[in-house]
């Protein structure tokens, strides 16, 4: 075998991983949603809710549970990615990157402000003060920016083809939460911070794919990523929870309440979920691009349908049967495309 | 926090529609063998780049 055919074989193998990470990735988001959702009614967030919407109202107590939850998550994220780093043996390059805070560590601290904060708390506004299928189609624009983000900031080539395949995808999940986002905005007395949630979460997550997409140039995607969720990790328990208890609600109490067997189950087990999906979109990004990295993992939404369908028994209509075809041909599409195209993710 | 009988309640309804049998212990299942693929894979990943 001559060095071309050597070459073109590690090139194909380099992209089919990447497209793996990236099917992995929207497997396991879409398994989130089990822990993500049966969180909710276990105590203490259940008690935790009925308490802060009594003073504050239901929109209100959304946001704070879910700070709580978010917080309780990304603790439970760090020591999942402990277990992946430790069997990767990876603890070494850890210290190393840690040390390296100007040209490595610090695009992974900047990627956690608008991944943690910006992106999931966003989500969480557009859920409590519109809906929940609204905040999934707006989720759904991320590769868009992300997309936009990586092509300007550092050239990231995004062919014709890819771009196509992401729209469809885009266009299959708002077919499979469209209905649900009419009926929510129908109903009338939407709060613009809603809308504003679901622009954070779009942008949040789209940022946040291009700034490591720069970060994974000089680091290790496991590395990297443990150390986003250390910097998402500081910011909700060192400033997000102190600052809101001193406003009044109750953080510290019901923080302290969640040490309870079932409740700690479901968390670690949404901990795995998360950590290793986010894990995998991180390592799609060098080998695909972000773009269609982040264009395979939004078929998260179909994932979840198909999980809540198979574990929940809710029945999926005829609309989020259309939206799944839309995503499975818009990941086709992603998926045959020549990986001769792909010899080179960046610039011409 | 011991959970109340309605939180219990609430959760085990999550699972009683399920088309799958022991659906409250199946998920955690299907979680760890997905979690335990992707894991085998990042370390046949690690050994070949």
């Amino acid at each position: 075998m001559d060095l071309q055919s050597l070459k073109k074989q590690e090139h194909q193998r380099r992209i089919k991983y990447g497209f793996m990470w990236a099917l992995f990735c929207a497997v396991l988001w879409g398994l989130w949603y089990l822990p993500g959702t049966a969180v909710w009614v276990l105590n203490p967030f259940d008690q935790m809710y009925g308490e802060v919407a009594a003073s504050s109202g239901d929109g209100m107590a959304l946001v704070i549970v879910a700070v709580l939850i978010t917080a309780f998550n990304a603790a439970t994220v760090i020591l999942a990615l402990g277990v992946w780093n430790g069997v990767l043996g990876k603890f070494g390059e850890m210290k190393r990157t840690l040390k390296e805070f100007h040209p490595c560590s610090k695009w992974f601290f900047l990627a956690s402000i608008f991944g943690g904060p910006m992106a999931i708390l966003g989500s969480f506004i557009a859920m409590g003060f519109v809906g929940g299928a609204f905040a999934a189609v707006a989720a759904l624009m991320y590769p868009v920016v992300g997309a936009i983000l990586a092509s300007k900031w550092y050239g990231e080539k995004v062919t014709k083809r890819a771009f196509v395949g992401i729209i469809v995808i885009i266009l299959g999940g708002i077919t499979i939460f469209g209905g649900g986002v009419i009926t929510e905005i129908a109903s009338g007395n939407v709060l613009w911070v809603g809308y504003l949630g679901g622009l954070m979460a779009a942008t949040g997550w789209g940022i946040e794919g291009a700034i490591a997409g720069k970060g994974l140039d000089i680091a290790e995607p496991d590395v990297g990523l443990t150390l986003r969720f250390i910097g998402e990790g500081i910011i909700w328990w060192i400033i997000a929870i102190p600052l809101l208890a001193i406003i009044g609600f109750p953080m510290i109490k019901y923080a302290l309440l969640a040490f309870e067997p079932l409740t700690m189950l479901v968390l670690v087990f949404a901990g795995i979920t998360f950590g290793f999906c986010y894990v995998a979109w991180y390592k799609s990004f060098p080998l695909i691009g972000v773009g269609r990295g982040q264009g395979i993992g939004n078929l998260y939404g179909l994932f979840a349908v198909i999980f809540i369908f198979l574990f929940f028994g809710d029945v999926p209509s005829w609309t989020i049967l259309v939206g799944g075809f839309l995503c499975l041909a818009g990941s086709t599409i992603m998926f045959s495309e020549d990986t001769g195209e792909m010899e080179s993710l960046r610039g011409d | 926090m011991v959970q109340t009988e309605a939180a219990m309640e609430a959760y085990n309804a999550y699972w009683a529609n399920s088309p799958l049998p022991a659906a409250d212990v199946l998920w955690m299942v299907v979680i760890l063998i997905v979690a335990l693929l992707a894991l085998w894979q990042a370390r046949t990943f690690v050994s070949q780049f």
